[in-house]
């Protein structure tokens, strides 16, 4: 069967489509063939697929072919079982008869035997000419068609219909599509079902020995194409698809020697589109097919079947893999095969299908669908692009290319070719050698900006030198040990050139002396690597055969181009895939080229967009590898800005990526840059580099309204010590966000060395919240700089880019406004008027420090400070522990554990600097003070004692303190201190003896915290008192010293009488009042109160003199009127009951003595009552009458209310007119009555 | 032979990386894992394209080339684990218990109270581990 490989292989070019046979009967298709042919191709045919479920197929191709024609008559039996599918898959017989007879006689046993052959469908055509006008030949027409339908029509099928040439019925036609579907159906599914049947035959047969592929594969193939032919191409494939895993099984079955194949001109280009490229009796071996064109066969018709799918997805898809698939079997074959025949191959096979399908991808599909689509392209590209960068290698293009990672990755693990026999140098090529050896001895290893020295990435899974003189068939194990030497150049093409170059002109002249010398050389000693490359590149030039790839391994530039291309088309695609990455990896390599060309603007383009992939990743070991190519372009084309960056990002990666040494020359190009003359300053982010924080603790804190210090930790990133002019740092109130950040500047240059700083900033008074470090700014000459990172108190990260989050902790806390300072009084009872005392004043920082305050001192009026006086300063807890032990001393203990602190302070201009050492502590400071009051004491009456008023001994003392770091923060305070006479006294007569003498006693009260101790005591009489006995006044001396304690008192009796004779003396001037002097001396503490001012001036007398005037009262000599108050009618007074006061005034004598009286019969009155006691009804002051005799007496009556009740002195009733002296009262002195709280009632209120 | 076994962070950051090809050419393994990211970018946003299920940490074969292999792994928390293998004929149930090693590895070293989470691996004891399991992958490969 194998034998019809070739007819069957013409059958197919010829057949393309279903053939109808026509059984022209009546010689009827002349005029029945245009109207026949027009129904083609078949608008919709429902056909049965494989799997015999219904498929619609549209615009079936089909071909009437009469069956007298040779096509169909020359066939023989066997040809026509085999070729089955070429048979006409309907057959249309075409009869036309008029009459009945004829019919029956001739007609019917004809059609019966044209219909007797059970395998052919067929269906008949009655064509009836008959003219419609022609009654007659019409209805015979009918009575014919009739007979024909009961002889041939079945229950189960229709196999006539009747077709009018003079006015053809529409439904004939459907009638006719109907029946040849329904024929070819028929046709197609028993030739299916044969065709099935005898494949699963042989394929029972696949393990026996007489199993021969190629019956199978025509028996298979024939059904894909009956399948085809019939448009159900989803069959026709999956019977290819089938047909390739058989293969693939059969040719892995071991024990089997087969030819690959391979071997033949032409054979590098990848036939995979093109399934006609070999005819198959060509590829034929023994009973299968050779697997090199056979596989590509395969895959040609299954593209063709995808595209007439309309999937060139899945063509690209399973391109690709078979690609991939078929490379590792071309490995396999490779010792047999032509020199580098497998990556040519694939070269082209990658080219011809990214060429048949990119056309034809109309981007309709579903978005996912394109992205792989473009991946597959991109995948394509790539793997040509990977295998023409191998063989540029092989010819001694390695030394142009770029020896990035990408490359890297792709050839170094990518093994060489293995060919049986390492080609070998052809003769004459000694010029070549040279070209090449000259090539690579120009080709200088472009030396990386900054002078970047790294170990270039190799290119090659091994030393090319060792593995081509390895495979060389002849060279000898000895030279083994020379090739070790060489494998420690790996990698490196000018290397190797260097360590054979003295044996170059030894070459070189045996080159020239002759084609056996120089093949006797080649056997002898190992190749060099310039002639492995002549001898590679001589390979390939008979290996490749097409032009356009020789062309472009042809020279550098058509290499280069070349590559470009492959490199745009892999990227380009990529980038419409989601494998971006992959895309911008390339985007390097284009960039990298662009570069060599001089084309810097496209490849900084590039090289940005690498860069900011790599970076935006972390990805730092690859970015360190493309970063300083990016800063080459950029400082080429001048782009500073970029270039700055660019130089910060290299200072920003990683230690370990980069030498100290070339750090620092990073450093030196920023500085420089910097302070070059950049015509605009250039702001640069520097986050990755310059990190800054708070310092560790607790944050700063100020009162509001102080400036301070803040301390920032800086890490510099850069290697070396760097200047900067100007460092500011933004804060943010965490609590206000409202305001704005406030900038903060540090105001001197700073020099930040590798590493921590901590740099102190300047905080100008903030408003009270909490702050935190915002944004980081400085210059370095025309550079301006940013910094958004925050180092975490560790060394410099610079991996945190994701874990980026704003620290929350506050650095500065300024606190709300509050009391800095007390200012208060040490003491708060009285001091000694008119006495030099010390006031103390406490001064009492509250957490703050009062370093350097000033504390400015205004005494209001009476009151001065004795500047001739030093102050006394000491701490105030300590005052309160001396007050504890030293208690009762007079002095105060000082303690010398702050022997270096001053005790003594000295008041300027009222002002005074308080010490340092009293900053933190609080301090009570002693003022010498006086305060100066001019009146005299007075004494008062025992009966009415009235005391002092307070308001009288105040003073005020106004302090403001001036504190903080630049006395800003201001104290004010007005102080209140009570000063006192050191007693008060009251008087009273104690006695009145019989002989005239009176006993006046003075009680002395003691008004300080104090003991008073009294020395002496006289009293200066008025006029009208003599002292007993003409004494000096004094009482008793045995009596002093009398001591008195705090607050309470003391008596002192002095015996008077009253002088008559002191009366005469009219125009004397007389003293009004008594004096009582009182020589004392007072022990009392100053931390209490009142004290010695002996403490202030040592030396001087400690006693002190008081003087207090007593009024005395003669007694009333001469009354003239008596009042007397009448008592009340009830017993007790209540609150609000209204009361009658009243008087009895009486005239003791007449009033003639008196000449100065001008109303005689009247007496003047006035009742005084206090407004808080009493309410008064009536008028209190009038004239009541009273005649001028003696013995008149008169009632005065006034109506009051007692307000109060208690104890309380009733109104008073004086006559102004009288002199005291001619008054006498009964009672004689204040007295009180008492006054009830009101009766309880429900209707009463009490003002409250 | 393992050329390389690498962990990337959750945001595609690399967090771990050895090569054991013993040359200095570890350059080239970093351009491989990062690019073998975008089979897994790819595999996690097109759930329905992957052949894999998501539900396994195990991603399998990431990158067949003519010269290499990756395959991957990803855990719960998005960290990848990528290994480059040159050994073109691996078992994937031999590589799949090579990532569960791994992975533990890598759990016990981010544990850690040292290590700061989304920052490079530098422990010692850690690479130890990792080179032991390495070793012990290739014996049993050709074994």
């Amino acid at each position: 069967m194998a034998n019809y490989l070739a007819q069957f292989q013409a059958i197919k070019n010829t057949s393309d489509r279903l053939v109808v046979a026509v059984e022209d009967v009546s010689d009827l298709w002349p005029s029945v063939k245009e109207g026949l042919e027009k129904r083609l191709p078949l608008k919709k045919a429902s056909l049965n697929n494989k799997t015999r479920n219904p498929v619609y197929v549209e615009n079936l191709q089909a071909e009437f072919i009469l069956t007298t024609d040779s096509r169909l008559r020359s066939r023989f039996p066997q040809e026509q079982y085999l070729f089955w599918f070429r048979e006409p898959y309907a057959t249309i017989v075409l009869v036309s008869c008029e009459d009945l007879d004829e019919f029956k006689t001739i007609l019917k046993p004809r059609l019966k035997l044209i219909v007797q052959n059970e395998e052919r469908e067929w269906f008949i055509v009655f064509v009836s000419k008959a003219h419609p006008n022609n009654d007659q030949a019409t209805k015979n027409a009918k009575k014919v068609y009739a007979r024909l339908e009961v002889d041939f029509n079945t229950r189960k099928r229709e196999r006539c219909c009747k077709l009018d040439l003079n006015g053809v019925d529409a439904s004939f036609w459907e009638d006719f599509d109907f029946k040849i579907v329904e024929s070819i159906r028929n046709t197609l599914d028993r030739r299916a079902q044969f065709y099935e049947e005898e494949i699963r035959k042989m394929s029972e047969q696949r393990l026996m020995p007489v199993w021969n592929f190629c019956n199978f594969f025509i028996l298979k193939e024939s059904l894909a194409f009956m399948f085809e032919m019939a448009h159900l191409h989803e069959d026709s494939l999956r019977e290819y698809d089938e047909l390739e895993l058989c293969y693939i099984e059969t040719v892995s079955t071991p024990g089997k020697q087969r030819d690959f194949g391979g071997l033949e001109h032409g054979d590098d280009q990848a036939a995979l589109l093109k399934p006609g490229f070999k005819p198959l009796s060509q590829i034929v071996q023994d009973d299968s097919f050779r697997e090199f064109e056979f596989r590509q066969y395969l895959f040609a018709r299954q593209v063709k079947l995808l595209f007439r799918l309309g999937r060139p997805l899945e063509v690209v898809m399973r391109g690709y893999s078979f690609i991939i698939s078929f490379s590792k079997t071309l490995a396999l074959h490779e010792n047999t095969l032509p020199f580098c025949l497998r990556e040519v191959w694939v070269i082209s096979a990658c080219l011809a299908i990214i060429s048949s399908t990119s056309s034809t991808y109309d981007g309709l599909a579903a978005p996912d669908n394109e992205k792989e689509f473009y991946r597959l392209h991109g995948d394509l590209y790539s793997l040509c692009r990977i295998k023409f960068m191998r063989l540029a290698y092989l010819i001694g293009y390695g030394v142009e290319i770029e020896k990035s990672p990408v490359n890297s990755a792709s050839l170094s693990m990518l093994p060489w070719p293995k060919p049986s026999i390492w080609p070998a140098v052809p003769e004459d090529a000694s010029a070549k050698v040279l070209a090449k050896e000259k090539l690579i001895l120009q080709a200088n290893p472009r030396m990386k900006h900054f002078n970047i020295q790294r170990k270039q990435l190799p290119l090659e899974p091994s030393s090319l030198l060792r593995e081509a003189n390895r495979r060389r068939a002849s060279l000898s194990v000895g030279n083994l040990s020379e090739l070790i030497d060489y494998r420690q150049i790996d990698g490196s093409g000018i290397d190797g050139h260097q360590k054979f170059s003295p044996s170059t002109t030894n070459s070189m002249s045996r080159t020239y002396s002759g084609p056996n010398l120089e093949s006797s050389l080649s056997l002898d000693r190992p190749m060099r690597i310039s002639e492995v490359h002549v001898a590679a590149e001589h390979a390939l030039e008979n290996t490749v055969t097409d032009p356009d790839l020789l062309k472009s391994l042809s020279s550098l530039e058509e290499f280069e181009q070349k590559y470009m291309e492959l490199t745009k088309g892999a990227a380009d695609n990529y980038h419409h895939s989601w494998w971006k990455r992959h895309g911008v990896a390339l985007d390097g390599e284009i960039a990298a080229l662009c570069f060599k060309h001089g084309n810097y603007d496209l490849a900084a383009k590039s090289y940005e967009k690498v860069c900011a992939l790599y970076a935006g990743e972390g990805w730092q070991d690859l970015l360190a590898e493309v970063l300083p190519n990016l800063a080459e372009c950029q400082k080429i084309l001048n782009d500073q800005a970029g270039y700055l960056s660019s130089c910060v990002r290299l200072l920003s990666l990683e230690d370990g990526l980069f030498l100290a040494k070339e750090r620092q020359a990073f450093q030196l190009e920023v500085v420089r840059l910097a302070h070059s003359e950049m015509k605009h300053p250039v702001p640069l982010d520097v986050s990755s580099l310059i990190t800054f924080s708070g310092n560790p603790g607790p944050p700063l804190q100020l009162c509001d309204g102080d400036p301070g210090t803040l301390p920032v930790t800086v890490w510099s990133g850069f290697p070396d010590d760097i200047t900067l002019e100007s460092l500011s740092l933004t804060l943010t109130n965490t609590l206000n966000t409202d305001e704005g950040v406030k900038t903060i500047k540090s105001s001197d240059a700073h020099i930040l060395k590798p590493g921590r700083n901590v740099i102190k900033l300047d905080v100008p008074p903030q408003k009270p919240g909490s702050y935190v470090l915002g944004v980081l700014t400085g210059q370095i000459g025309n550079l301006r700089f940013r910094s958004h990172n925050f180092s975490k108190g560790g060394p410099q990260d610079n991996d945190d880019f994701m874990s980026y989050e704003k620290p929350t902790r506050p650095v500065l806390k300024v606190l709300k406004p509050r009391t800095l300072v007390d200012i208060s009084a040490a003491v708060s009872s009285a001091l000694l008027m008119n006495e030099l005392q010390w006031l103390g004043l406490i001064v009492k920082p509250i957490d703050y420090s009062l370093k350097g305050s000033l504390l400015s001192i205004d005494t209001g009026p009476g009151l001065m400070i004795d500047e001739s006086h030093t102050i006394d300063i000491n701490e105030y807890a300590k005052t309160m522990e001396d007050k504890v032990h030293a208690h009762d001393s007079n002095t105060i203990t000082e303690n010398n554990t702050h022997p270096l602190e001053p005790k003594q302070l000295y008041i300027e201009n009222g002002k005074i600097a308080l010490p340092d050492w009293a900053s933190d502590t609080s301090t009570t400071l002693w003022f010498p003070v006086h305060a100066i009051d001019d009146r005299m004491a007075r004494a008062a009456s025992a009966d009415s004692p009235h005391r002092q008023n307070m308001v009288d001994g105040m003073r005020t003392i106004a302090l403001k303190l001036e504190f903080g770091a630049f006395r800003n923060q201001i104290f004010e305070r007005t102080i209140a201190v009570h000063f006192t006479d050191p007693f008060y006294v009251t008087t009273r007569v104690a006695n009145k003896c019989n002989d005239g003498t009176l006993l006046l006693q003075a009680t002395i009260h003691s008004q300080v915290k104090a003991t008073l101790c009294l020395y002496d005591a006289w009293l200066d009489l008025q006029a009208g008192f003599v002292h007993v006995r003409k004494e000096n006044g004094r009482p008793v001396s045995s009596f002093f010293p009398l001591v008195i304690s705090p607050s309470s008192t003391a008596g002192i009796l002095f015996s008077i009488c009253i002088d008559n004779m002191a009366i005469a003396d009219q125009n004397e001037v007389v003293q009004a009042e008594s004096i009582l002097n009182v020589m004392y001396g007072i022990s009392g503490d100053r931390s209490n109160g009142a004290h010695s001012p002996t403490s202030l001036k040592l030396g001087s007398s400690d006693k002190l003199f008081f003087k207090v005037a007593i009024a005395l009262q003669r007694p009333i000599l001469d009354p003239c009127i008596a009042v007397g108050f009448v008592p009340f009618s009830s017993n007790c007074l209540r609150v609000g009951q209204l009361i009658n006061m009243k008087w009895r005034v009486e005239r003791l004598k007449d009033l003639e003595a008196s000449p100065s009286s001008s109303c005689k019969d009247e007496v003047l009155y006035e009742v005084d009552a206090n407004p808080e006691i009493w309410m008064i009804a009536g008028r209190t002051m009038g004239h009541a009458l009273l005649s001028n005799a003696r013995g008149s007496r008169t009632e005065i009556t006034v109506t009051c209310m007692p307000l109060v009740s208690g104890h309380v002195r009733p109104p008073q009733l004086g006559l102004p007119a009288m002199d005291d002296a001619n008054i006498s009262c009964n009672p004689p002195g204040p007295h009180l009555v008492c006054v009830l709280p009101p009766t309880l009632s429900s209707s009463y209120c009490i003002p409250a | 032979m393992i050329a390389c076994v690498a962990v990337v962070g959750h945001q595609n950051n690399p967090l771990y990386l050895q090569s054991f090809t013993g040359a200095d050419d570890a350059l080239k393994l970093h351009h491989i894992v990062h690019c073998s990211l975008d089979v897994i970018d790819e595999r996690v946003n097109n759930p329905k394209r992957s052949v894999i299920t998501l539900n396994e940490s195990y991603l399998g074969l990431l990158y067949p080339t003519e010269s290499y292999k990756v395959y991957g792994y990803l855990s719960n928390t998005k960290v990848k684990f990528l290994v480059v293998t040159t050994d073109l004929d691996v078992k994937d149930t031999d590589i799949r218990s090579f990532f569960r090693r791994f992975h533990a590895a890598y759990v016990d070293a981010v544990s850690n109270p040292f290590h700061v989470p989304g920052k490079k691996i530098i422990s010692r004891i850690f690479a130890a581990r990792v080179s032991g399991i390495v070793k012990a992958f290739a014996p049993g490969t050709y074994g």
